[in-house]
């Protein structure tokens, strides 16, 4: 094996093996925080979703927008993941895994909050179609239940497009420890040896899975958004919420991917494989997302403002210049002029740049989800109804909860799992010869070479 | 005869009262949400009297109206929900079916009217409202969404009295309770598949006008402009 | 069954065994290569190449498509219930449905037919060598068919094998 193949191995396994004091105590402390949240639920499903800071009109507010915003956040990592591998961008090999892992999980805290906001949260099954007593089916009509269908089925490809290439990783694993990891990473590897035939089929099957997981990712933050482009409120009755959100979402991604990244690179000691210019790469990207934001936001600001309907420029104007206009700038700032000012100075686009911008996207685009359901369930057509908006420490106190738990399932996964993929880097160092780029003459002439 | 059930309610005889409020309170076994509660935006009328007023006493302008579920033919209520119910009859009402209520208070999200009311927590009653319950309407739980049914027990109650004894409904029969306790007798209920019916003669009025009919939502009540201002 | 099997440090060199065993008459489907990364550009992985994984992905991706069409349409008119106004079977909101069916059909199809055509998960493990997770490339072929070790040997050792054992199936 090559020099550069024993220092990656032993520098991915590492973590694997080795686990210090700090560890327990961050896993600790995770686990507190996301008990705070369990107890917050626990709470309101006992009591009653009064707990929160609900009313009538505003039916929803943090529980669709942790929704929205995680589901969001999920968009990156499969799509970058996938994306990259089809037009074969060679400097996407240490990144894909940590995007493919932060898909996983940034889903499944998303699609908890489909059952956390229910009235009656233990009867969540009523969204599957199954034949039940009743002889009744899901309303396949209803946004919700498309949300159920478009997650479910984004959730299997991305844990399957993260699961398949692990596989040969697990073998490695396998074959370097004892003991218990050697038995949880031989039932993980199922049993793979590596001949040509796995290979060629593990290549293929992610090529497919590559090509399908694109629209997959694309028709769920759709779908999403169309749990409220589809309900005839102002501001919300919109054409452009499918692109807008799609776009914003991989937006919320990047920004996820590059903090992870940086956090990943410092606590585990990556250096050597995450470099400057992989989070240049990111941070161009970021920028990129960033003006297309701007973009969304202007045309559908735009539109609203000439169209000048009653019911519009009401919550039109509640955003840029009355009660919830402090939000509105600051997500703005956050999202639009703090990240390309940042990015477009390569001087500026550095690592610590590219994860303070990261930051402010994270923070812009919860702002932008919470924005874009508050205000206009707060001031829909009859002034006579319209209401407001607190939070209430359940609420609160979930919310920090999903962030704990996002980092908790990570911190985790790279305890278990080498973050970054070791036998696609090792190609990295040789592309041509992993890739049939040879035509049979070629191949002839290059093996009937002796030694 | 199969029906189709409307609403008329007459903006110039409207008084304000809010005593069509009150008797749907009692008809229906609406809960009372409290003073706290109530604060919190939490009241749960499925009948209210919106009121809008122009300048200062003693010039001040006053309009109300009396705003319930519309009943809406296209309603965005209904194809929202993920578990039916919220779905249409055969007799044009909107339907609301408690059991299947799971609670995710979409339908109320894409409501324009705001006329959903939703039970955030169990209901309670201040004494000694706990005493005289409808036994002919539900009591919903906590998580379930609720609105006004048109007193659907009320249609249904006069539909099989008139089925046993083996005629038609007569217009002006059945009425929901807050038709029946308007003191100044604005609101008219009736069938609309009936061409004689009080309200399908009065949907012809001109100064009747729908709310929020540029939405779309295509509702069945008709509201009959006042004729002078206060 | 016996096998004979070398360790090779270069993919070259692996390829050079390849043609020495195939000179000396083992079948290609006889000779085993593994390794701890894949090495397409070589001879020695060009037998196994197939489409088939493409093409179950699209049969999955038709069986998503109708079971999608079935569920949406069937459980519509086995209850007709009217909601805003909109057609019993309402093809618009059912595409959404099929669209993520279909999907989700071409993707569990794919994964099993990897699963399935790579023999996964394998119970018991066939011929392997732990050095392979050190980079070793592995070329070896079983004892069978009247095949004498020397030969074997000597295909390996022709390519520069590292080391030569033998392993029992």
């Amino acid at each position: 094996m090559s020099d550069y193949a024993v220092a990656l191995t032993d520098d991915l396994l590492r973590p694997l093996i080795k686990t210090s004091w700090r560890f327990w105590t961050l896993v600790v402390l995770l686990l507190a925080v996301v008990s705070l949240g369990i107890g917050a639920f626990a709470y309101q499903v006992n009591a009653g979703i009064g707990v929160w800071g609900l009313n009538s009109p505003v039916f929803w507010a943090f529980d669709i927008t942790n929704f929205v915003f995680w589901i969001g956040i999920s968009h990156a990592g499969t799509l970058i993941s996938a994306i990259l591998r089809l037009v074969n961008a060679e400097w996407r090999r240490p990144v894909t895994r940590c995007a493919e892992v932060i898909t996983v999980f940034a889903l499944m805290i998303g699609a908890m909050f489909p059952i956390v906001h229910l009235g009656r949260p233990w009867l969540f099954f009523w969204l599957m179609p199954y034949p039940s007593e009743r002889l009744i089916w899901p309303n396949f009509r209803s946004p919700l239940v498309w949300d159920f269908f478009a997650i479910s089925t984004y959730l299997t490809g991305s844990s399957l497009f993260l699961f398949l290439p692990t596989i040969p990783d697990f073998a490695l694993v396998r074959d370097k420890t004892t003991g218990w990891r050697n038995r949880l990473y031989s039932i993980l590897a199922l049993g793979w040896t590596g001949t040509t035939k796995q290979w060629h089929r593990l290549e293929s099957a992610m090529q497919i899975m590559a090509i399908a997981i694109v629209p997959v990712a694309v028709s769920v933050h759709t779908i999403v958004s169309f749990d409220f482009s589809m309900a005839p409120v102002p501001m919300w009755h919109s054409t452009i919420f499918g692109p807008y959100f799609v776009a914003g979402a991989i937006f919320s991604g990047i920004a996820a991917l590059i903090i992870a990244m940086a956090a990943l690179r410092k606590f585990l000691h990556l250096e050597k494989y995450l470099h400057p210019v992989h989070f240049e790469n990111l941070g161009k990207l970021l920028l990129m997302m960033s003006l297309l934001w701007g973009y969304f936001v202007f045309a559908e600001r735009l539109t609203t403002w000439y169209g000048n309907g009653v019911s519009e420029m009401t919550v039109f104007w509640q955003t840029q210049r009355l009660s919830f206009a402090p939000l509105y700038w600051t997500m703005v700032t956050a999202n639009f002029i703090v990240p390309v000012i940042i990015l477009s100075f390569r001087k500026l686009r550095t690592i610590a740049g590219c994860v303070v911008a990261s930051f402010g996207v994270v923070l812009g685009m919860w702002l932008e989800r919470f924005l874009i359901i508050v205000p206009t369930l707060s001031h829909k057509y009859l002034p006579y109804s319209w209401g407001s908006y607190r939070p209430r420490t359940p609420e609160i106190l979930l919310l920090i909860a999903t962030f704990g738990a996002m980092v908790l399932f990570y911190v985790l996964f790279s305890k278990l799992v080498p973050i970054i993929s070791i036998w696609e880097m090792k190609i990295g160092q040789h592309p041509q010869l992993a890739h049939e780029s040879q035509t049979t003459d070629e191949a002839q002439t290059m093996w009937r070479t002796q030694p | 005869m199969s029906h189709r059930w409307g609403m008329v309610v007459d903006l110039d005889t409207c008084t304000g009262c809010e005593a069509c409020v009150v008797a749907c309170h009692a008809e229906n076994n609406i809960p009372t949400a409290g003073p706290a509660e109530a604060a919190r935006g939490r009241a749960m009328h499925w009948l209210r009297v919106e009121r809008y007023w122009e300048g200062e006493y003693p010039e001040a302008k006053l309009k109300f109206r009396p705003v319930l579920c519309q009943q809406c033919d296209a309603a965005p209520c209904e194809s929202v929900c993920p578990t039916y119910a919220s779905h249409h009859t055969d007799e044009g009402l909107n339907a609301q079916v408690y059991n299947r209520c799971i609670g995710t208070r979409y339908c109320a999200n894409a409501c324009p009217y705001n006329v959903r009311q939703f039970n955030f927590f169990n209901p309670t009653w201040d004494k000694p409202l706990h005493l005289q319950f409808n036994p002919d309407v539900s009591i919903r739980e906590v998580g379930v969404m609720e609105k006004c049914t048109f007193c659907v027990q009320r249609i249904k109650a006069a539909e099989i009295t008139a089925d046993a004894e083996k005629r038609e409904l007569k217009d002006g029969e059945l009425k929901p309770a807050c038709a029946q306790s308007c003191p100044a007798t604005a609101i008219a209920f009736g069938d609309l598949n009936d061409p004689e019916s009080k309200v399908s003669r009065l949907f012809q009025s001109g100064r009747g006008e729908k709310l929020l009919e540029d939405v779309g939502t295509q509702p069945k009540i008709v509201y009959l402009k006042r004729q002078a201002t206060a | 069954m016996t096998a004979i099997y070398g360790l090779f440090d270069k993919p070259e060199a692996a390829q050079r065994a390849y043609t020495g065993l195939k000179r000396a008459g083992v079948a290609t489907g006889d000779i085993t290569v593994i390794s701890a990364e894949p090495f397409e550009a070589f001879e020695f992985s060009h037998r196994d190449h197939s489409m088939i994984l493409f093409r179950l992905a699209l049969v999955g991706g038709i069986i998503g498509f109708v079971s999608g069409v079935l569920l949406t349409r069937g459980t519509e008119l086995a209850w007709p219930l009217v909601t805003g106004g909109m057609p019993i079977v309402a093809w618009w909101p059912n595409l959404v449905i099929i669209f993520e069916m279909t999907m989700l059909g071409a993707i569990v199809t794919t994964v099993v037919s990897l699963l399935v055509s790579s023999k996964l998960p394998a119970f018991r493990r066939g011929l392997y060598d732990p050095a392979v997770s050190d980079g070793k490339i592995l070329v070896g072929a079983p004892l069978t068919g009247g095949r004498t070790e020397e030969s074997v040997r000597e295909a390996l050792a022709a390519g520069g094998a590292v080391t030569v054992k033998t392993a029992e199936l």
